[in-house]
């Protein structure tokens, strides 16, 4: 699993409401962190081809970490700090380890979907601290003994230091929130909408512990919708368990097959940068032109979550364009062969 | 005021990306029943396919595009201090890249760009203005380079005035302070005007790896450009000033020695300003042609008197100048230059100027390119001209005019039925500022071109009393698209109505399956939120669908309705047998070519009389 440095939550257990605001930057860039690596193996399946269903699988995973950062920016906003994420510090580099994470921990590259990176990076960084092992499972990665907190362990505390702040802490403006797409909740207000937000980045992540189900809406925690590719099969519920059954003998990977065709993976390379290309060639060009978007649409998200709710449309623009962008590099369109983007920071697109 | 007009202006020089999608530059592949497969291939050597681009997805971006001069008001330039000088001109940096299109498949010589954001930015990407680029056509498309092919060898302008929104941190520029003053004055306008060449149109190699190999500037082209201040008084689209025509024998080929250009005369600081951005020649790799001494020039009776020289040969010329220049004149030859015309002349073709005609008299429509719908009027603003003074109480007559139109031999006949777009015979010029208001008005065309929706329409202008013969630019005519009446069925159904719609969009705009299968019903169904907010966005914003902007406000709202509540529909009884024509061989040429050459050759090949 993913460990990020002790001293994250030794520092917010002292620092009062500046380590709390800190830990709340660092939420946004974690959660962030977490979706190009997924972006590049989702966009690696190709598009309308018999990858469709692993792909979904992704795609639904980074609509739930893009909902993560929503939710730590609003919860930053309702206390009154202000979400940076237009900055070349935000970005983060692959390969290396998630913001906050421990140097020798995990390292997460951009890499073409495969099943190694399924389970051995994303089913890491999604990993609960005790996740349930249904049958037909191999054995999980030990983690490696290191000085650490998991993810849970992060999240648990800033709601721990929240309570301590208490409602005089929600002194934001809540006009700078923006809107997730629930029916209700999800604006911060106050302290229990806060504490909910955070379950919800929580439960979606990790799972509740006793089942895979992340919370009331049925879909499974991140961990278990990748272990799904990575067995092959639907995680079910098991009809023989009884309820008084131990959890993980609760569910099993023998539902409906997840199956996907190795030959339509682009062949492009791992953690690749734009600097692998020279200047003034078709990839550098392509490069260049996503990485300036891919810059956009950081400063554009950054007006959103800077109380400027109404470019919403205009990020989720930026947002398609990377999509069509990155699947046009990986199918090498109008490129002499398929390539991938590198996410990099760049403010300026050069001739 | 303009970016001619004032004194204050910057330029710049760098290179733009127009990724063109080419599968809807042939008319016929709007027809559903006939579209093949391999028209989503791109061109190879014995099939037009389609065309040379059709994985184009329509953006148009600035590259690299640095500022490499800068004037104050008083024409001296700002102090090497000023941060102007470590600044670029750039597009957007916090949403989608801008969209160039077509106006229709035959009419491609107005490509207009939509959604462009224009910053001023430091070396650091950090905005100093942001301002959004008023959509317009290009125009003045001709042979720039010498010896070129294809695109490549084509020139082509815009211009456009662009609304400024936000001024960062000026305190290091005082050049910027003035420019936002003069904006600021003009309620935030600015006017920019920018020239495109070198354009390519050559495919990256498989397996390329060296520096700059071949195909690397793929839909990439040379662009150079000026920004200055602007007035709501002055058109946004032209110079309201001096206009040089192209002799006429060089209109068949578009191809002069100097092109179409404008000038201002500067009566305060007693210089004509030109701009020969768009206007002189060059070689394959983007150096002006040296065709001998460069002469501006006062027709006095039917004697040149030479005002000045423009030293265009000298190595870096273009890019810091992006074409404008400035020729001192003094009182006596302002007199002069008044009532008499302008004339430009190389020494290597002196029988061959670009000059006013005599009397300087001159008409044009600023905005020139427009969309409607059926019981639509629109409002066209001309500005009549003598020798740049307003040419006032002048009647403007119109006709029905499709030389401009690119219909080829095979394809539906454009113009007709002309009841579906009317206007007056003629117009006045009011008694002030010479300017006139001609109203179009837009009727149900009745589906003439049947598989494609709407019909295209020229429509032709001049000064009365110029005469058929009088020196006119071929370019000032005005193109309009009306859209066909639409009613859809009721309740709106996918088989009913809907389908034909999306399966021509996802005929005619490959990439649009990045995102869903748009003849899908199940996909589309699926996709439906992100629909609705694409197809709700207006023309000006870079996401808006369809990307094509071809799409009727009619349809539109019939698709917007139908995705709130998107019914199926039963499927026709037996599919629609498909027509076994063969579409004709394309010839040789038209393959080497394929884009607005191609397109500009078809013009001529098939003008009707």
């Amino acid at each position: 699993m993913i460990l990020l440095k002790s001293n994250l939550v030794e520092s917010l257990e002292t620092g009062g409401k500046p380590a709390v605001l800190h830990a709340l930057q660092q939420a946004i860039q974690l959660e962030h962190a977490t979706i190009p690596p997924y972006l590049y193996a989702m966009y690696s399946l190709g598009q309308q081809t018999d990858n469709a269903a692993v792909a979904d699988i992704i795609g639904s995973i980074v609509a739930e970490e893009m909902l993560h950062m929503t939710l730590a920016c609003n919860v930053l906003n309702a206390i009154g700090g202000h979400p940076v994420i237009d900055t070349p510090a935000f970005t983060p580099d692959y390969p290396g380890p998630l913001p906050g994470g421990v140097e020798s921990g995990l390292i997460v590259n951009l890499a073409p979907f495969s099943l190694d990176v399924v389970k051995n990076v994303f089913m890491e960084i999604e990993e609960p601290q005790d996740p349930n092992d249904y049958p037909e499972t191999a054995t999980l990665l030990e983690a490696n003994g290191q000085a650490g907190v998991t993810i849970g362990q992060f999240y648990d505390e800033i709601k721990k230091q929240l309570i301590a702040l208490g409602e005089d802490a929600f002194t934001g403006d809540p006009a700078r929130q923006v809107q997730p797409p629930f029916p209700e909740g999800g604006i911060v207000t106050d302290l229990a909408s806060a504490l909910e937000a955070i379950d919800i980045i929580i439960d979606q992540g990790e799972g509740t512990g006793t089942t895979p189900l992340a919370g009331e809406d049925g879909e499974l925690a991140h961990y278990y919708k990748f272990a799904e590719i990575y067995y092959g099969h639907a995680l079910i519920k098991n009809p023989n368990a009884k309820p008084t059954d131990p959890p993980d003998q609760q569910y099993y990977y023998g539902g409906a097959p997840i199956t996907y065709n190795a030959s339509e993976i682009a062949q492009i390379p791992t953690n690749p940068k734009a600097a692998d290309y020279p200047s003034g060639s078709a990839q550098r060009h392509a490069m260049d032109n996503f990485n300036y978007t891919y810059t956009s649409l950081l400063k554009g998200l950054h007006d959103l979550f800077n109380g400027q709710p109404d470019t919403f449309r205009r990020t989720l623009g930026a947002m398609m364009s990377l999509r069509q962008q990155a699947l046009d590099m990986m199918a090498g369109t109008n490129l002499p062969g398929p390539i991938g983007p590198s996410f990099e920071y760049q403010p300026v697109n050069p001739a | 005021m303009s970016y001619l007009s004032s004194r204050l202006r910057l330029h710049f020089a760098g290179k733009f990306q127009a990724s063109v999608s080419t599968v809807n530059n042939d008319v016929k592949h709007f027809d559903n029943a006939t579209f093949k497969p391999s028209y989503q291939e791109r061109q190879d050597k014995l099939h037009m396919n389609g065309w040379w681009n059709p994985d184009g997805d329509g953006v148009w971006r600035l590259l690299g595009c640095d500022i490499t001069a800068a004037y104050n008001a008083d024409g001296t330039k700002p102090a090497t201090t000023d941060a102007i000088y470590q600044c670029s001109v750039a597009d957007s940096d916090d949403s989608a890249p801008a969209k160039i299109v077509d106006l229709d498949p035959e009419q491609q010589m107005v490509s207009t760009i939509f959604g462009l954001q224009v910053r001023i930015a430091d070396g650091h990407g950090n905005t100093l203005m942001r301002g959004f680029f008023d959509p317009g056509p290009f125009t003045e498309l001709w042979l720039k380079i010498v010896g070129g092919g294809g695109d490549l060898a084509m020139g082509a302008m815009w211009q456009s005035v662009v609304t400024a929104t936000e001024w960062g941190d000026l305190s290091n520029s005082p050049f910027l302070q003035d420019l936002k003053a003069a904006a600021d004055a003009n309620t935030g306008l600015l006017s920019m005007k920018f020239n495109v060449d070198c354009y390519s149109m050559t495919w990256p190699t498989t397996g390329a790896s060296a520096e700059s190999p071949p195909g690397s500037q793929f839909c990439r082209g040379r662009i150079v450009g000026t920004l200055g201040p602007a007035s709501a008084a002055e058109p946004k689209h032209f110079i309201l000033g001096r206009q040089l025509m192209i002799p006429e024998a060089a209109t068949q080929n578009l191809n002069p020695y100097i092109n179409y250009c404008a000038a201002v005369v500067d009566e305060t600081a007693s210089v004509v300003r030109l701009d020969l951005g768009n206007a002189l020649q060059i070689n394959p790799d983007g150096t002006q042609v040296d065709n001998g001494t460069l002469t501006l020039s006062v027709i006095q009776g039917s004697t040149p008197v030479a005002l000045g020289t423009i030293p265009y040969t000298q190595p870096g010329w273009y890019q810091a100048t992006a074409g404008v220049v400035e020729v001192p004149v003094t009182a006596a030859q302002l007199a002069i230059i008044a009532d008499n015309p302008l004339s430009l002349a190389l020494s290597g073709y002196p029988d061959s100027p670009t000059a006013e005609p005599q009397g300087g008299l001159y008409v044009r429509a600023d905005l020139f390119v427009f969309r409607m719908s059926p019981g639509d009027t629109q409002a066209v603003t001309f500005y009549a001209t003598a020798y740049g003074q307003p040419y006032t109480s002048q009647e403007i007559t119109f006709d029905y005019n499709t030389n401009g139109l690119q219909a080829g031999p095979t394809d539906p006949d454009v113009g007709t039925p002309t009841s579906a777009l009317t206007f007056p015979a003629s117009i006045t010029t009011d008694t002030v500022a010479g300017t006139a208001t001609l109203t179009l008005t837009a009727a149900n065309p009745g589906n003439p071109r049947h598989y494609i929706d709407g019909q295209v329409y020229g429509v032709g202008y001049g000064l009365a009393n110029q005469g058929a013969l009088y020196p006119s630019n071929i370019w000032n005519f005005v193109s309009v698209l009306v859209f066909d009446t639409f009613v859809p069925d009721n309740p709106i159904t996918w088989y009913g109505s809907m389908q034909p719609i999306f399966q021509q969009y996802a005929n005619l705009y490959p990439v649009m399956a990045r995102f869903v299968d748009l003849g899908d019903y199940l996909q589309v169904v699926g996709y439906a939120q992100m629909l609705q907010l694409a197809f709700s966005l207006p023309e000006e914003d870079p996401n808006a669908m369809p990307v094509t902007r071809d799409l009727s406000p009619a349809k539109r709202k019939a698709i917007l309705e139908w995705l709130q509540n998107p019914l199926e529909g039963t499927p026709p009884a037996t599919p629609k047998a498909l027509e076994t024509t063969v579409p004709a061989a394309p010839t040789e040429e038209a393959l080497s070519k394929g884009g607005k050459a191609a397109a500009f050759s078809k013009r001529l090949a098939f003008q009707k009389p």
